[in-house]
């Protein structure tokens, strides 16, 4: 991984930014309780229908700070959101995206990083209910993830919200390594590559050859 | 006092750096200082207010609650830079999440990381000004002077041919297919090397931010500068101010020691988020402080077009269309920005899965325009006891204007060439034709997370006024309610600019340097 912790913070915040609505705890509050009032409808379907195949699956021993379903989820997410197999982008295999993720969440203040967690759980679990998928959004197909993420982009406030903030983990994930930059043109960082000089400071100016503007007399300390 | 023209003749001043005194220097658990003036932050309000006193005589002290990056520092990083140069590591956002409000928070402030676009404030806000805030020592020729002064300490020029990037010549056609008004920016700057990458510091110190001007030339004069210094309050006793207290604290967040600063005058520049959340955590100044909050709601416009474009090369912002600039034609400008390519996958939204890939395979082929326009001051900021809160929407009557300035951006685009128009929402919409523009804007509404906003202005919390009861300042820059207290910052402009405040926040802050008794 090429990124740093600084830069793993910055791009975190960055990308949670629009959790900022979510932060409103009480609607966030209404949407989950809103979920869990279908599924209570739903009955004892809803525990069947949400458990996983991923439920199963390891999860790597680099991650530090996504729970077990939260790489699942990110996991998903990135092959939705990133079919770049047959184009000459930089295949998915050599950027670290769920890790990258993993850093940048590390680095979330707590009271957002709960939030982004809620937001999460969301988002998977909805896929239940929302749509009438019957499956959480780890097992939706591609076809129909992608039709998930759609219908979130022109939901409620919390829904858009959610679909911006996955989306923009992964994006920022992928396109903030330097392997995904030549397929693009991407220059980079140029002015030592190029050898540009320093300029340094620019010299005092002259007083005397300026407009004057009528300065007040004021007195400094004894 | 000193004599000013003795003083020039004996400054000594480094040819490269600055000397900062930063959290790593600190050894003890509490500082205690004291100066004449006291001046919080040191971007172009604090580095212009730092200089001007300082040659005068004053004993002046600059804290500033960023880091002191040196230009060599800079990474030319974009995700890199929001973090080590930017206020809340670039995520800095309203309630709503919907309007990143973007900021420096480094020694030089958001002259360090900003577009070099250099506007003097318009003749008809000036008249806006006088008319109802009852500013009538403010006229276009009163500040002239003003003007001329940072315009030629800065080197602000016009761009030449070789600093319009190519995104700008292919919208600069557009806008002449259109009849519009395109001129070239005026720019703060010395022989720019076309790098792009402004918004993440200007690596070879070509920029002419406060980091290689006043911050240098305060310093000679003998100003202090301390970074990683966050002020807590302004202190007062019996109704005039007295100074500061605060905290250091390093770059990891550790609080490395206590400071308290004895000065009879303060200077708030901390810029119109962090000035009132200062003073209203001070207690001080009347209802107004922390009001009529604007910020220049932008939109990043992009589009794809046949030909590559490159938009991350050359200067990053070369044209404006100012057809629209007067409210009665719009009130708008359009801005011709390049940028790179994280930013790039995250002001649009193309579509998901393939049709992003698609998007980003093009990325070459994009060009964007950036809208700005003349916002009411529906905002406010507020400490809420632990945090900041930026509480702005954009008002239905904003809205107009918005919807406005994006349909002539698209249009804009359109004639220059362009095959796709992105529009800003939190859902797949574009324009590929012109017979298009009005049926697929007009799906946009005025909602929460639906329209990505960028704030690069933020302005007008503390506005100056001569009625008390609509101003934080009287006309001087002076706080009402405490003696002693001045903001010279974009806290201060009474109503937002439509263009870019750089110049605009260097000569108030002279103006209310001069006026500091």
């Amino acid at each position: 991984m090429t990124s740093s912790p600084e830069s793993d913070r910055a791009a975190a915040r960055q990308a949670a930014a629009p959790m900022a609505a979510v932060s409103r705890r009480r609607f966030l509050k209404t949407a989950l309780l809103g979920t869990a009032g279908l599924a209570v409808v739903a009955g004892g379907t809803f525990a069947v229908l949400r458990r996983s195949p991923v439920d199963g699956m390891p999860v790597p021993d680099g991650i530090r700070h996504l729970s077990h379903s939260e790489y699942h989820l990110f996991r998903r997410a990135a092959e939705v959101l990133l079919p770049v197999a047959g184009t000459p982008l930089t295949a998915l295999q050599e950027v670290p995206v769920v890790a990258y993720i993993d850093a940048m969440i590390g680095m979330l203040p707590a009271h957002l990083r709960k939030d982004v967690g809620a937001g999460l759980a969301l988002f998977d679990n909805a896929a239940v209910v929302s749509g009438w998928h019957g499956r959480r959004f780890v097992d939706l197909d591609d076809a129909a993830a992608v039709a998930y993420f759609d219908r979130w982009s022109t939901g409620n406030v919390i829904q858009r919200t959610m679909n911006a903030v996955i989306k923009q983990f992964v994006y920022v994930s992928y396109w903030r390594d330097p392997k995904t930059w030549p397929p693009v043109e991407f220059d980079g960082p140029v002015s030592d590559r190029w050898g540009i000089a320093y300029l340094g400071n620019a010299p005092l100016p002259d007083e005397s050859a300026l407009p004057q503007t009528g300065a007040q007399t004021v007195e400094s300390r004894p | 006092m000193s004599d000013t023209a003795d003083r020039i003749d004996t400054v000594e001043m480094p040819r490269e750096g600055l000397a900062v005194v930063q959290a790593s220097d600190i050894s003890s658990e509490r500082l205690e200082l004291s100066a004449d003036v006291v001046i919080i932050g040191s971007g172009a309000g604090g580095a212009v207010s730092a200089y001007e006193l300082a040659r005068r005589g004053l004993d002046v002290l600059v804290l500033e609650a960023g880091p002191y990056v040196p230009s060599k520092d800079f990474t030319e990083d974009f995700t890199e830079s929001l973090e080590t140069l930017y206020e809340d590591h670039g995520g800095q956002a309203n309630t709503d999440g919907d309007l990143l409000v973007l900021q420096g928070r480094c020694v030089g402030g958001s002259t360090v990381v900003n577009g070099c676009v250099s506007f003097r404030t318009p003749d008809f806000i000036f008249e806006e000004w006088h008319r109802d805030y009852g500013l009538t020592d403010f006229t276009p020729e009163s500040m002239a002077p003003y003007f001329e002064r940072v315009e030629r300490n800065l080197s602000i020029q016009e761009n030449r041919p070789h600093e319009i990037a190519r995104h700008s010549m292919v919208l600069s056609e557009g806008a002449r297919k259109l009849g519009w008004s395109v001129k070239p920016f005026k720019r703060n700057i010395r022989e720019c090397a076309l790098t792009g990458h402004c918004l993440s510091g200007c690596k070879t110190e070509r920029k002419q931010s406060m980091l290689v001007t006043y911050l240098p030339w305060a310093a000679a004069h003998g100003a202090r500068i301390h970074s990683d210094t966050r002020v807590d309050k302004v202190l007062t006793e019996n109704g005039r101010a007295v100074g500061v207290e605060g905290r250091v604290v390093d770059r990891t967040g550790r609080h490395v020691a206590d400071i308290r600063v004895t000065a009879p005058r303060v200077i708030m520049a901390a810029g119109a988020v962090q000035t009132p959340v200062i003073l209203q955590r001070s207690g001080l100044g009347n209802d107004q402080v922390g009001r009529n909050f604007a910020c220049h709601p932008s939109f990043y416009v992009g589009a794809r077009y046949p030909q590559p474009i490159h938009p991350w090369r050359g200067a990053m912002l070369g044209v404006y269309v100012d057809e629209f600039m007067h409210p009665d034609k719009g009130g708008f400008v359009l801005e011709v920005g390049g940028l790179g390519i994280a930013e790039l996958c995250m002001i649009n939204e193309p579509g998901t899965g393939k049709p992003f890939v698609e998007y980003m395979q093009n990325a070459p082929h994009m060009a964007g325009i950036v809208t700005l326009i003349h916002d009411h001051n529906v905002g406010e900021i507020r400490w809420q006891g632990d945090h900041k809160a930026i509480h702005y929407q954009l008002s239905d009557k904003d809205f107009p204007s918005m919807m406005a300035s994006l349909k002539a951006a698209v249009r804009m685009h359109l004639a220059a060439g362009a095959e796709e128009v992105f529009l800003p929402s939190s859902e797949a919409l574009s324009v590929t034709r012109e017979a298009d523009i009005d049926r697929q804007v007009d799906k946009l509404v005025n909602k929460p997370q639906h329209l990505r906003m960028v704030s690069y202005h933020p302005q007008g919390s503390c506005r100056m006024g001569t009625d008390p009861a609509h101003s934080a300042c009287d006309p001087q820059g002076r706080l009402r309610g405490v003696e002693g207290v001045y903001v010279a910052d974009a806290s201060l402009l009474p109503s937002s600019l439509i263009v870019n405040p750089q110049v605009t926040v260097y000569a108030l802050a002279n103006y209310v340097a001069d006026r500091v008794t």
